[in-house]
């Protein structure tokens, strides 16, 4: 029994929301207190990771198309790389600054993956709008963490970074599978169920 | 440039224009089901509204014969009438058109009062194609460089002084394997997917993958995809930590999800299969990539990176090539003979022809492997150690290991061809026949 798309989506909701609080509470602190203790550095490159590995069962099990499949699976590869590359770069097995040019990357991907993925029009259901919005704001995001490569430490950068991911996580959460956004909800979506 | 990137912003913001879907939710009756009776409708239920034109849904005998009738929408289901059916195994290819004109398109089967047969012998799929092959045979190549790689590491390094740097390369090797087997897999599943649904690349990207999902090979690739995530993790804390301990459960576990490729393949479904069969097609594969892999992880890592660890490295690889090509010789002849129950098969059949040309070459490299063993090995043992002499044995490895590569591409193609029928007592009727 597989749970509706939408709940998937609220799972990696969580995922990108725990991301954004923890990048945002090393923004604030700053990197010299976070990194203090030293298990800190590894969370949020961790949580990357572990979504990357979580988003392996989402592409295998919602085969009911073939870009979906394609979708899912470029978001598991681009997380595990991102967030792995992170993870050698605070562990010290990396060193090259340019590593960091993953997380750009995998922004650009996951945004072309959103936008290609979604087929239906921006008001043809909520989810649709959500998408087109993820796409382009993974799009246009990709810009921070690139910034963030040539300026690690600078932290108005780091604090848009992890604004980012709130957001991103905001508009996932208000994901539903067949919902009318601001009003509109096309008669060829089907009946709301929620 | 300017050009090329205002086409790409423009493609991805009017996507919609070209293509909105509808997906599939279920079908009544349901994918690979035998029905008693023969139906009086097919239905489809959607997530969407959709629009049919007649001829949208073909429901087609094993001679491709449709029995479709006329096709009517209400609410979100498509409804085909079906004339009386005759007893057989039946193909439904269909057809909707989902919002702002999109065509979506699907394929699956069912059997009226016999079983049904699987959706990639669909009337009209065409089989294996060299592409397949192709895909097939760097998937075993990937495999076999995940699980000989990390069978060198924790079997013939074990104990030894290994340095980091090797250490680190094979894990990185290992690790590459993984990713690379992940993408054929993906390749694999979508060639099958794109030879049953006989669809354009445009109309196959969304077209309904579940019944091919709910195959035995769909499963295989759905485990397998899962399995060797959890692989590539392992290896990936292996590395980043330095902890050889992450690629013991990497290895067990590769060892276990390869076996989807043997529970997918000829020895699990086709007639006539049975435990055995499956046992030995596994052993067979298992035992052929520790070999293979473990070859290619010798030749191109440890000869180059770990001069002094060659000779003890060498010794134990070469016990460790002896058991696993014992088990694949025994696996290989059992399987070879419960498929080829007649002798002259072997040259009056492809499939027997394509087993020649893998056997003749698993001759030369069982000689090749012979001569380092018998000949290398000794050698070795008496204190040879000019650089000119282990450097011809390091490329004389990799020859080994590039013969052995070629032996799996011969194996891929005998996967995806299809054995003689073997004689059994209830014939199963299919729907296969090929265009």
């Amino acid at each position: 029994m597989k749970p509706h798309a939408e709940m998937v989506h609220w799972m990696f909701a969580t995922g990108l929301l725990l991301l954004g609080l923890t990048l945002l509470a090393e923004a604030v602190v700053g990197q010299e207190v976070w990194r203090k203790r030293r298990w800190r550095t590894y969370l949020w490159p961790g949580l990357a990771f572990g979504m990357g590995v979580l988003m392996w069962p989402v592409m295998a099990f919602f085969t009911n198309s073939a870009i979906h499949m394609y979708a899912h699976g470029s978001w598991a590869e681009v997380l595990m790389l991102a967030g792995g590359a992170e993870l050698g770069l605070v562990h010290g097995r990396l060193t090259s600054r340019w590593w960091r040019l993953t997380m750009p990357i995998a922004f650009v991907v996951t945004g072309t993956a959103f936008l290609v993925h979604e087929q239906n029009t921006w008001y043809f259901a909520r989810s649709a709008f959500l998408h087109h919005l993820l796409g382009w704001t993974f799009l246009g995001a990709a810009v921070i963490p690139l910034a963030l490569v040539f300026r690690p430490r600078a932290m108005g950068v780091q604090s848009a970074f992890a604004l980012t991911f709130v957001v991103l996580a905001a508009m996932l959460y208000c994901d539903r599978d067949v919902a009318p956004v601001f009003g509109h909800l096309s008669p060829l979506a089907g009946i709301p169920h929620r | 440039m300017k050009r090329l990137l205002a086409v790409g912003l423009l493609a991805l913001a009017f996507p919609a224009a070209a293509s909105a879907h509808a997906t599939l939710r279920y079908t009544t009756p349901k994918f690979g089901t035998e029905v008693q009776s023969s139906p009086k409708t097919i239905v489809f239920h959607f997530d969407q509204v959709v629009k049919a034109l007649p001829g949208f849904v073909e429901v087609l005998n094993d001679k491709g014969k449709d029995y479709g009738g006329a096709v009517r929408v209400s609410g979100l289901d498509m409804i085909a009438d079906v004339k009386p059916l005759p007893r057989g195994a039946y193909t439904v290819r269909w057809r909707a058109i989902s919002a702002d004109s999109h065509v979506v398109s699907g394929v699956w089967t069912f059997g009226y009062g016999v079983k049904a047969p699987s959706v990639m012998d669909a009337y009209g799929a065409g089989g294996p194609t060299v592409a397949e092959h192709i895909v097939r045979w760097i998937w075993f190549l990937s495999l076999a460089l995940t699980i000989g790689a990390l069978g060198l590491r924790l079997i013939c390094l074990r104990g030894l002084d290994v340095p980091r740097r090797l250490d680190r390369r094979i894990s990185v090797a290992a690790g590459i394997g993984v990713v690379v087997a992940l993408e054929t897999g993906i390749a694999a599943f979508s060639l099958r997917a794109e030879d049953a649904l006989q669809l354009p690349i445009g109309r196959f990207l969304y077209g309904d993958l579940s019944p091919i999902a709910a195959t035995a090979f769909g499963q295989a690739f759905i485990i397998m995809t899962l399995g060797f995530a959890v692989v590539l993790a392992l290896i990936f804390f292996a590395w980043l930590l330095d902890r050889t301990i992450f690629l013991v459960p990497a290895f067990l576990m590769s060892l276990g999800f390869v076996s989807g490729l043997s529970l997918s393949g000829h020895d699990a479904v086709d007639p006539g299969s049975y435990w055995a069969t499956k046992l030995a097609d596994y052993v067979h594969l298992a035992a052929a990539s520790l070999w293979i892999g473990g070859l290619a992880t010798l030749a191109l890592l440890v000869w180059r990176e770990a001069p002094d660890l060659r000779r003890p490295v060498f010794h134990r690889f070469s016990n460790l090539a002896t058991v696993s090509i014992a088990l694949v010789l025994a696996a290989g002849i059992y399987l070879a003979i419960v498929r080829l129950p007649h002798l002259h098969d072997l040259w009056s059949t492809g499939y027997g022809q394509v087993l020649l040309v893998k056997i003749v070459l698993v001759l030369v490299v069982l000689a090749w492997g012979g001569f380092h063993k018998l000949i290398v090995g000794p050698a070795l043992e008496r204190g040879v150690s000019s650089d000119g002499v282990l450097a011809r044995i390091g490329r004389s490895l990799i020859g080994e290991s590039v013969v052995a590569a070629a032996v799996l591409l011969v194996a891929a193609v005998l996967v995806d061809s299809r054995p003689p029928v073997q004689p059994i007592k209830a014939p199963p009727t299919r729907a296969a026949v090929k265009r």
